[in-house]
């Protein structure tokens, strides 16, 4: 490897070096990392992940055998093959002797009822209503599988890499490193709400292909955002004017100076940034009508609703990617191991009117043929029972869903057995999401790589042809 | 073409123009090379070559190079289609080369490079030499130094000046001397220089040696080593010990001690891997093996093991071996079973806390090791690397790559000393064991004399409750005789010395508030002088003032002269769970009833109103008028003291009032199960005497069990001292029953198992007879948990006698004369750090990919001096330090021009490199220059934070604790950080110019700087050297603004405040995190 590469790290920083810059100025859209885009179908994306395992059967692959064969042991039903050890040899575990994440033999019915909606008649729990009422514009993908039997496998669907790898960079990141900005006061990579099993996305990217953290706070939405000290807008204003003249004139000192030049540049960003975030997430201007389409009006779909409201004001200014994350605590709140009914019916309100409302603002506006939408979760749940009332891991088969940026609406893809346990169709690892989602942005994974690293090394995916409209 | 593109094509097309260069020694003779033949064996080496290469020759066939292709007759020169080699390819079916299992079928593209190739006459460079096998490799050869003449000099720049002549490269002249020497600083002791040192006009040698010596040194190089080792504290959920272990800073302050005693890298690498085995009763050097603690991991222990083989592996001898645990490696000639080998050393160790002095409590201090455990534990290879599919029919012995195991030394197992694996015989164990019990003695001694005296000033005993008898919980305390007009208030404007007793230190009357100033945990406390009537009502305004961990403030009523009977309620701001709380004390121990919490957000600074109203045993709590607690407590016992505190908090209480409780006001009745009394120790003559028996036998009962426990090793002596410790033991436990039977007369059951107890000793006191000498081991260490399902207590107390051995094996072939890789690797990380860039790009990878270094020579030659003298690091250092080349200036300004055309990477040292501060430097500067660093060295990992003053390498770094500010700034991946990556950010830009440490200390900074010139000593103080006249302007004029914005916004002190911000602003300067 003969590329310099501080000089390349250097350079490529954030995607506002001055290729970056220059690329914007012209009004370029480009990929910074020497990836041109390839007919690109959608310009940002939006993230919504569900932690802890939202349950398949329960949501949007609903299995109404469950309820007659409710009691029944598996292995004493048509379905007692699910578990041939063979069929269930790709799961690694991390935890080993863990209470959880075990075989669960005892069959439970479903928690909760299901209907068609829309002119495509796909079947939606009673817990997604809102979410229901747009499927004609959702394709939902019923046969995701992953390996991971624990919430580690929360960093797996983000990196495709299993929790006992190393850490990689998420597709947040590499998406945010592989796309050009298109707005130079934004970050491009913005997340929301908890993590917790890997904070990091950039990882052999560095830290500039992180999430920038947001909070809902017009006052404060960003880690140093404003001046944690006396200093005043305009004492700031012409300590960033004398920074940026002193660095310029030691750009003659050293001439060769990459570092330099790109350190310029983010101090240009920098200032911009905390200006322009505070005003995205400053609802003031957006009407009543707006507000109540997301959810503000009731306690329990505000915070949610805020956030996604935020993410639709970042995708018009031409953030790139949104990631939000749902579902507190360690584990994540969706981890139903127990009290599946209650939890899921609180969760579910939390997210299904404002998911909704996202939806249908970003086609009113348009925006939903160059967004694209994603509603993941780690794994599904057991069609057995745990316990009284809940349910396990499930990383045999589980479901997402997508919408917009160039996919296609009310339909569904791959398919479980009767029972939920399996892929019987069109089996899709996470990182055919990934690959999906690139495909549709117009970026090329085979040229995903830097110095010592290639994203395709192990993170084969490919693009889910079946959704692609 | 994009504006991307036309960068990054440049870019690649300069340094590969710049390749003969760059690839070193032996400079290919391109011209005559056929361009398609470099791109086949490009090819070939990646599709082909670990099946048919150097490592493997499946079907006795290699694909190196044309020769070695026609003698394998898969070649037929002119005629592709004849040739075997493109059949093999283009096969459908499954003689397709590679096999599926190994690779991807061949692009149409690169078929047709193959086709063109061969039909062109497959024509490459006469005399192209058969590559060597594994073992000529490079990095597989011991390193020589290079014979240089008596007056070369510097060797360093002896061998690159004959390089760059050869080349006809010119350096740069060096850099101007406050530039060179802030370089130094931050180099060497990771702070930069003061003004004063800036200017420091002594030879250069003098400043090095002095800054060498500085222990300050090895703090910043124990940082650099705590990347490449994977420094991690401890993580876990709730109290589960998942990665890491506790206390693992004694590892990183044995780093820091290791360095700035230059002990010697071989004898560091000894110590970290087998100090256990190597110094067994020296704890000092036993926090070595931190290094291997630090891989504990409690859910699979193949994941643990995989972690320090592949870790050990790739930090000492740059190896990939994981890259052999499914499967033997691609690329370098590690087997399979190389990988299981080198697990079979590393499988008997576990991992332990051992007790450090003056602590017993694990949780507080300990000294994280490790230890062969499981001497016999088998080592099966993983088919696939599948732990559920070990090959059972072999044993895997332990042992190096074979490739590499001539000079591996024999394994030879090593007898421990009782110290070692019975720490219980340690004296300092022993001493911190028996003194809490001899303690206990005195007060038992006491606690007799009083009761004694008490007997004789009241002859008349009341009635004591037979044995048996059960006092019913809550019974009506001793009736107090109402006093209606009780009424106490205080405003706190002056110290009221008849009102209240001030008991401890820190109290001060302030603002109209009495203050406690410091937190702790003692029993400072304010305790009313007037006796408190049973019912009342109380009414106190206050405030949480700060405060370290629970920040509580507490009243407690109802307390008995020594303490251990109260009733209260206080509020928390513990961060993680603010609450309002009623609480109590019985015998002297703490019950927190949850029916008697209330999650309450509490804030430091917010003024409280709390009012508590008791009657009999109701009690009711509210909050700034807010009702929130009614609890019914256990019992009373009204007419003890009344005291207002803090715990492990500052607090100002401003207003007190109490009166008796008005019979006419109604509480809130509790919902709580009524708590059961616990029972208290009756109080008599006859009670002391027992528990001071119960107190002496123990303390004679773990004497006897200490005193055995060091006649360890002499088996004549232990067998006696063990009888005479069990016997003793149960004697203790007798007495125990006996003092138990009486003081909780009252308690049937507490009797009955007392009897019991009594009746457990004597059978085995009857059973004497026989050879009886098993006392209970005392646990004095603890040993990790070796999965989920285990309990500590299911683990013996004592260790094994003997350890393997094979550590100190491994240590030993790490560090032998013979071994290629170890000095050369850690040569390699050192010069990364002095340089920015390492002399071999894979800095933990030296395998068969890795590419001579365009500087072998020179790496060669600094790792046979590293080894020849001592490993010493200093030495090291001195000698790069000292170089011109270390010197040179880092700018290309007036540079010859055809060395920046034909070396524009630098790869032949012609200039400096720049290199950004790592995030440590960063934080640590800004402390530094404003004189607010706290220089302390060593000790617990302190909690992140804007606060801490310490230097950063102190901070907890783990998996879920990381400083923020550091992580900006492209801190290490506790995971791996071989080497730090370098990116530039704005988040960078917001933590410098928004943080809170940057702005405080720029503030610090500015005051330190006085006189009329400001601009000129504050730029060479913050970035090395003088500013130039439009910098000097620059800066005048922004300070002149700065003022005036100041002084029309009316700020104090204009000219103080502009100066503060003319320092904000050059902290901000590229050149501030540069070392340039």
């Amino acid at each position: 490897m003969d590329i310099n590469r501080r000089l390349f790290l250097g350079r490529s920083g954030l995607g506002f070096g001055s290729l970056a810059l220059s690329a914007m100025l012209q009004g370029a859209e480009r990929g910074v990392n020497g990836l041109s885009q390839v007919a690109p179908k959608a310009k940002s994306v939006i993230w919504l992940f569900m932690r802890g395992g939202v349950s398949h059967m329960e949501s949007f692959d609903p299995k109404p055998a469950l309820n007659e064969l409710a009691g029944k042991s598996i292995g004493d039903t048509r379905f007692h093959y699910v578990q041939d050890p063979e069929r269930l040899r790709k799961v690694r575990v991390v935890v080993v002797n863990d209470a959880n994440g075990q075989q669960r033999n005892k069959l439970y019915p479903l928690q909760v009822g299901y209907k068609k909606y829309g002119a495509s008649g796909i079947e939606v729990s009673d817990w997604f209503p809102h979410i229901g009422g747009c499927i004609d514009d959702i394709a939902v993908i019923r046969s995701m599988w992953t390996t991971d039997d624990n919430h580690g496998a929360q960093v797996q669907f983000h990196s495709g890499r299993h929790m006992l790898d190393p850490r990689v960079p998420t597709i947040g990141a590499w998406v945010n490193w592989g796309l050009g900005t298109l707005n130079e006061n934004l970050p491009q990579f913005i997340g929301m709400g908890p993590r917790f099993f890997d904070r990091s996305d950039g990882h052999y990217l560095g830290p500039a292909y992180d999430e920038v953290k947001l909070k809902i706070d017009p006052r404060n939405p960003l880690d140093y955002a404003k001046p944690q000290g006396d200093i005043t807008a305009e004492e700031q204003r012409l300590g960033f004017g004398l920074v940026n003249r002193l660095n310029r004139l030691s750009l003659g000192r050293y001439p060769d100076d990459a570092e330099l030049d790109a350190r310029i540049k983010s101090y240009e960003l920098a200032y911009r940034m905390q200006t322009s975030v505070p005003g995205v997430v400053d609802f003031e201007k957006e009407t009543e009508a707006t507000r109540k389409l997301y959810g503000f009006d009731q306690n329990e779909t505000r915070p949610f609703g805020q956030q996604l409201l935020a993410a639709r004001r970042f995708v018009e200014r031409g953030v790139r990617f949104i990631q939000i994350m749902h579902g507190d605590g360690a584990a994540g709140a969706w981890d139903q191991h127990s009290n599946l009914k209650s939890g899921h019916t609180k969760l579910a309100m939390q997210v299904d009117r404002p998911i909704a409302g996202l939806l249908k603002d970003l086609k009113s506006r348009g925006l939903l043929d160059e967004t694209l939408v994603v509603f993941a979760t780690e794994f599904g749940r057991t069609p057995g029972s745990q316990g009284a009332n809940g349910r396990d891991h499930h990383p045999y088969a589980f479901s997402v869903w997508m919408a917009g940026g160039g996919l296609k609406g009310g339909v569904t893809h791959g398919a479980t057995d009767d029972i939920g346990f399996h892929p019987t169709e069109n089996p899709h690892y996470v990182t055919d999401v990934h690959a999906t989602l690139l495909h549709q942005l117009g970026l090329d994974p085979h040229a995903m790589e830097v110095p010592g690293h290639k994203r395709l090394e192990k993170d084969f995916g490919h693009p889910i042809q079946g959704i692609i409209s | 073409m994009s504006a991307s593109r036309s960068f990054l094509v440049p870019a690649v097309v300069v340094i590969t123009a710049a390749c003969p260069l760059v690839h070193g020694e032996k400079e290919a003779p391109s011209a005559e090379l056929h361009e398609d033949y470099g791109k086949v064996k490009e090819l070939l080496a990646a599709k082909c070559h670990s099946c048919h290469g150097p490592l493997k020759q499946k079907a006795k066939l290699r694909l190196e190079t044309r020769d070695l292709m026609l003698k394998g007759e898969v070649i037929v020169p002119g005629q592709a289609a004849k040739s075997l080699l493109i059949e093999r390819v283009e096969d459908m079916g499954e003689d397709r080369m590679p096999p599926p299992e190994e690779g991807a079928a061949l692009k149409f593209g690169e078929i047709a490079l193959l086709r063109r190739w061969i039909d062109g006459g497959a024509k490459a460079p006469a005399d192209e030499p058969v590559p060597q096998g594994p073992g000529g490799h490079w990095a597989f050869q011991v390193p020589r130094r290079t014979a240089l003449p008596d007056d070369a000099g510097n060797p360093i720049d002896a061998l690159l000046q004959k390089r760059q002549t050869a080349l006809g490269l010119k350096a740069q002249p060096p850099a101007q001397r406050t530039i060179l020497i802030r370089r130094l600083y931050l180099d060497l002791i990771g702070l930069p220089p003061t003004r004063e040192q800036l200017n420091d006009g002594r030879p250069w040698e003098s400043i090095v040696d002095e800054l060498l010596a500085s222990p300050r040194h090895g703090e910043r190089w124990a940082r650099h080593w705590m990347d490449v080792w994977r420094y991690s504290d401890w993580y876990g959920l709730d109290k589960q010990l998942r990665n890491s272990q506790k206390h693992i800073w004694r590892w990183r302050d044995w780093i820091v001690e290791s360095l700035n005693d230059d002990k010697g890298f071989d004898h560091m690498i000894h110590e970290m891997l087998a100090a256990d085995e190597l110094a067994p009763d020296d704890t000092d050097t036993l926090r070595a093996t931190g290094f291997l603690a630090r891989n504990y991991y409690l859910f699979n222990r193949t994941t643990w093991l995989d972690a320090t083989i592949e870790h050990t592996a790739k930090a000492f001898i740059g190896l990939t071996l994981n890259c052999a645990k499914c499967h033997d490696h691609k690329y370098d000639p590690i087997t399979h079973e190389d990988y299981y080998r080198f697990r079979a050393i590393f499988e008997p160790h576990q991992v332990r806390l051992d007790p450090v002095p003056g602590e017993t409590d694990f949780e507080k201090d300990g000294l994280p090791r490790v230890f062969d455990d499981h001497l016999g534990a088998p080592t099966h290879l993983h088919i696939r690397g599948d732990p559920k599919n070990p090959d059972k029919s072999r044993l895997m012995e332990p042992g190096v790559p074979g490739i590499l195991a001539s000079f591996a030394p024999p394994v030879e197992p090593v007898k421990l000393p009782a110290y070692a694996y019975a720490p219980a015989s340690r004296d300092y164990v022993r001493k911190d064991r028996l003194d809490p019990v001899r303690a206990e003695v005195e007060t038992a001694k006491k606690e007799l004399a009083e009761a004694r005296k008490k007997a004789t000033e009241a002859p008349r005993e009341e009635a004591k409750p037979k044995p048996g008898e059960k006092t019913k919980p809550g019974k009506e305390p001793p009736s107090a005789p109402p006093r209606p007009d009780f009424v106490v208030k205080d405003d706190f404007g002056k110290p009221n010395p008849e009102l209240w007793e001030v008991i401890g230190e820190g109290w001060h009357y302030k603002d109209g508030a009495v203050c406690q100033a410091t937190a702790t945990r003692d029993t400072e406390r304010l305790l009313l002088r007037p006796e408190v009537p049973r019912d009342f009502e109380m009414t106190c305004r206050y405030m949480h003032t700060g405060g370290a961990t629970y920040r509580s403030v507490t009243f407690r009523f109802d307390v008995s002269p020594d303490r251990k009977y109260a009733n209260y309620v206080y509020t928390s701001a513990h961060a993680s769970g603010p609450k309002l709380h009623v609480a109590y004390t019985r015998g002297g121990k703490s019950t927190y009833p949850s029916e008697g919490l209330v999650a309450q957000p509490i804030e430091i600074g917010k003024p409280y109103t709390l009012r508590l109203a008791v009657r009999d045993r109701l009690v009711n709590v509210w909050l700034n008028d807010k009702f929130q607690i009614a609890y019914t407590l256990p019992d009373r016992k009204p007419g003890g003291g009344l005291e207002l505190s803090g715990f492990d908090a500052t607090v100002a209480f401003d207003d007190f009032s109490i009166r008796a409780l008005p019979g006419e006001v109604e509480l809130t009745k509790s919902k709580n199960k009524e708590p059961q009394p616990a029972p208290e120790p009756v109080d008599s003559v006859e009670v002391s005497e027992a528990r001071l028996a119960a107190a002496e036998a123990r303390l004679a009962s773990l004497q006897a069990i200490f005193a055995a426990e060091q006649t360890r090793g002499d088996p004549v002596a232990y067998k006696q001292a063990s009888k005479r410790a069990a016997l003793l033991e149960t004697e203790a436990l007798k007495a125990a029953g006996e003092y138990e039977s009486k003081a909780f007369a009252t308690d049937a059951g507490k009797v009955k198992a007392a009897r019991a107890k009594i009746a457990k000793a004597e059978k085995k006191l009857a059973d004497t007879g026989a050879d009886r000498v098993t006392y209970t081991l005392p646990r004095v260490s603890r040993k990790a948990l070796e999965t989920p399902a285990h309990k500590e207590g299911q683990y013996p107390a004592t260790y094994p006698e003997t350890s393997t051995g094979r550590r100190l094996a491994l240590a030993r072939w790490m560090t032998s004369p013979k071994n290629p890789l170890t000095a050369r690797v850690v040569v390699n990380h050192v010069w990364l750090r002095h340089f920015g860039e390492p002399l071999v790009e894979t800095v933990d990878d030296f395998g068969l990919r890795a590419k001579p270094p365009t500087q072998q020579l020179l790496l060669d030659h600094l790792a046979a001096d590293f080894m020849e003298n001592g490993w010493s690091f200093r030495r090291l250092h001195r000698l790069i330090v000292t170089s011109g080349t270390y010197r040179l200036s880092s700018t290309s300004v007036d540079a010859d021009a055809r060395t920046r055309a034909a070396d524009p990477g630098n790869r032949f040292y012609w200039r400096m490199n720049v290199r950004r501060m790592d995030a440590q430097v960063v934080r640590d500067s800004l402390l530094h220059l404003a004189g607010a660093l706290d220089l302390t060295s060593g000790g617990p990992s302190l909690d992140p934070g804007d606060a801490v003053r310490r230097r950063s390498l102190y901070f907890k770094h783990s998996r879920d604790q990381q400083d923020k500010f550091l992580k900006t700034f492209n801190d290490a991946d506790h995971l791996q950080c071989y080497r730090r990556s370098e990116s530039i950010a704005p988040q960078q830009a917001l933590a410098l110019s928004n943080g809170k440490v940057p702005i405080e200390m720029a503030e610090k900074i500015a005051g330190q700087i006085e006189g009329e010139d400001f601009v000129g000593p504050m730029f060479e103080l913050l970035l090395g050297r003088k500013p130039d006249a439009a910098e000097r302007r620059e800066c005048e004029t922004t300070l002149a603004d700065l003022e005036a914005i100041a002084t029309e916004a009316k700020k104090p002190n204009p000219a103080q405040r502009a100066r503060r911000g003319l320092v904000h602003a050059l902290l901000n300067h590229n050149d501030f995190v540069s070392i340039r």
